[in-house]
């Protein structure tokens, strides 16, 4: 081998080496700033193609859109009155568990956001949203909408972060079988479409009494998720030599995402 | 040839913007147009060993900015076996290793035979996805390849193929306005003990 080549592979491998020898400190880092440069583009373009779906909608559907939209209105009032009566009904709850001395429970707030991009790399499940560390938002925080639970916050950067989707392969949540003392691990499989996707629950007793229809929530231990939010809901129960698993159709269609709600810490 | 190399780093970075919005095709497995490794792929082509190999740290780092996944926390009494997650920098061992296989074959090209060249690029792109989900599976135990990974990587080498003529005109063209001559002779073995004068 030529010596430049030689010396060329050499400083290859030694940057190789290097990049793969990084804590996870230094990656975070190199990670926020390329988003930093690539969050703008991201959400530039994702408001842009927005702008032009509400356009083609509004040309095609403008009288039904102005019906829907009251009716939008109304509903909105509506909820908004629930929640504030909801809101002091959870006071008095947190209130009352402080006056019996039990452990205090944060009241539950959350952060609207846009998914702006899906699945950006090959192999993972994940969505790119419009909040980031600027709005407050920190690693691991839970990301939930009205149907359940949807993933977490697996990368940050000032204006986006990257949320890893509960049916990915790497994101595990302790979950329980409802009406059973069961309790698992939930993850994604590998190497599945975004238009299936079925989820694992595994680590269960050998003889489990899980039948399908049975709903799965979050145990709310292992401090990344909080308890009693739905996960789905399960398909089947395989028993093995050791213990056994099920198999969990999400609650969440995973197809259809546009707004998701990040769990936010009171104050 | 620096002129040459440097406007292929732009390019480069053109590419890993464009992949940003690569999008997938839901009724095609979820193939998508690999945009940054195909530019890569077809630039190794015309590179020498040395320059290859900045080009190849460079694409890896990028792609791992992208993509790398972040450790996946929790209490470790409660998530005792995490999956394991490549480390940032693996991606730039994959694409040193296929930016050595595409020099290597650089004689293959050398007919200049658009569909030659077209078929090679698709199955470069094959080869990459595939040795990157056999990573991954190495990683993580449990040897799985569903079908459906196999149509994603055989859908999405395809839809690479289509617009390799492309990259490979662009590059062509490049070559041509830098005053570049791409040698397809790919790896030269000499003997320390045999010369051709000996022969």
């Amino acid at each position: 081998m030529k010596p430049h080549n030689l010396i060329a592979l050499l400083l290859f491998l030694a940057g190789a080496i290097w990049a793969i020898t990084r804590s996870e400190h230094s990656v975070q880092r190199i990670q926020a700033s390329y988003y930093e440069l690539a969050g703008p583009l991201l959400t530039q373009s994702s408001a842009a193609s927005a702008k032009a779906r509400n356009f083609l909608d509004e040309v095609k559907h403008s009288e039904e859109t102005n019906v829907q939209l009251q009716l939008a209105n109304d509903e909105l009032a509506k909820l908004r009155v629930e929640i504030a009566h909801l809101r002091k009904l959870e006071e008095q709850n947190v209130d009352l568990h402080r006056a019996l001395d039990f452990q205090e429970n944060s009241p539950f707030h959350v952060m609207a956001a846009n998914i702006i991009r899906r699945n950006p790399a090959t192999w993972w499940q994940e969505a790119v949203i419009d909040r980031g560390s600027l709005n407050g938002l920190t690693k691991q925080q839970a990301v939930l909408d009205a149907a359940g639970l949807i993933g977490k916050v697996n990368r940050l950067s000032e204006d986006t972060s990257t949320i890893i989707l509960l049916t990915d392969e790497s994101c595990h949540v302790s979950a329980k079988v409802d009406g059973t003392p069961e309790a698992g691990i939930l993850s994604g499989q590998r190497g599945q479409s975004r238009e299936r996707t079925a989820l694992r629950l595994r680590y269960l007793s050998k003889n489990a009494a899980i039948e399908p229809g049975m709903k799965v929530y979050t145990t709310g231990r292992g401090g990344l998720f909080p308890a009693d939010i739905l996960l789905g809901t399960v398909e089947s129960f395989e028993s093995g030599e050791v213990d056994a698993e099920a198999l969990v159709r999400p609650a969440v269609d995973f197809t259809n995402l546009k707004t998701v709600f990040v769990l936010t810490q009171d104050g | 040839m620096i002129r040459y190399l440097i406007s292929i780093f732009i390019l480069t970075l053109i590419a890993s913007v464009l992949q940003l919005f690569s999008p997938e095709f839901a009724s095609w497995s979820d193939a998508r147009i690999m945009i940054l490794p195909l530019v890569f792929l077809c630039a190794a082509v015309t590179l020498d060993i040395a320059p290859m190999l900045a080009l190849a740290f460079f694409c890896g780092f990028i792609w791992d900015a992208q993509n790398a996944l972040a450790s996946a926390g929790g209490d470790e009494s409660v998530y005792t076996q995490p999956a394991e997650v490549l480390r940032f920098g693996y991606s730039i061992f994959l694409y040193g290793a296929m930016g050595m296989l595409m020099h290597g074959i650089q004689p293959l090209f050398r007919m200049g035979k658009w569909q030659v060249s077209t078929l090679l690029s698709g199955i470069a792109i094959f080869l990459y996805l595939w040795a990157e989900y056999l990573l991954l599976t190495f990683i993580r135990g449990e040897l799985i390849f569903p079908i459906e990974v196999l149509k994603k990587i055989s859908y999405s080498a395809i839809l690479c193929m289509l617009i390799s003529p492309l990259i490979f005109l662009l590059l062509l063209a490049l070559a041509k306005r830098f005053g570049h001559q791409i040698k397809y002779q790919g790896y030269v073995w000499t003997s320390r003990y045999i010369t051709p004068k000996h022969l």
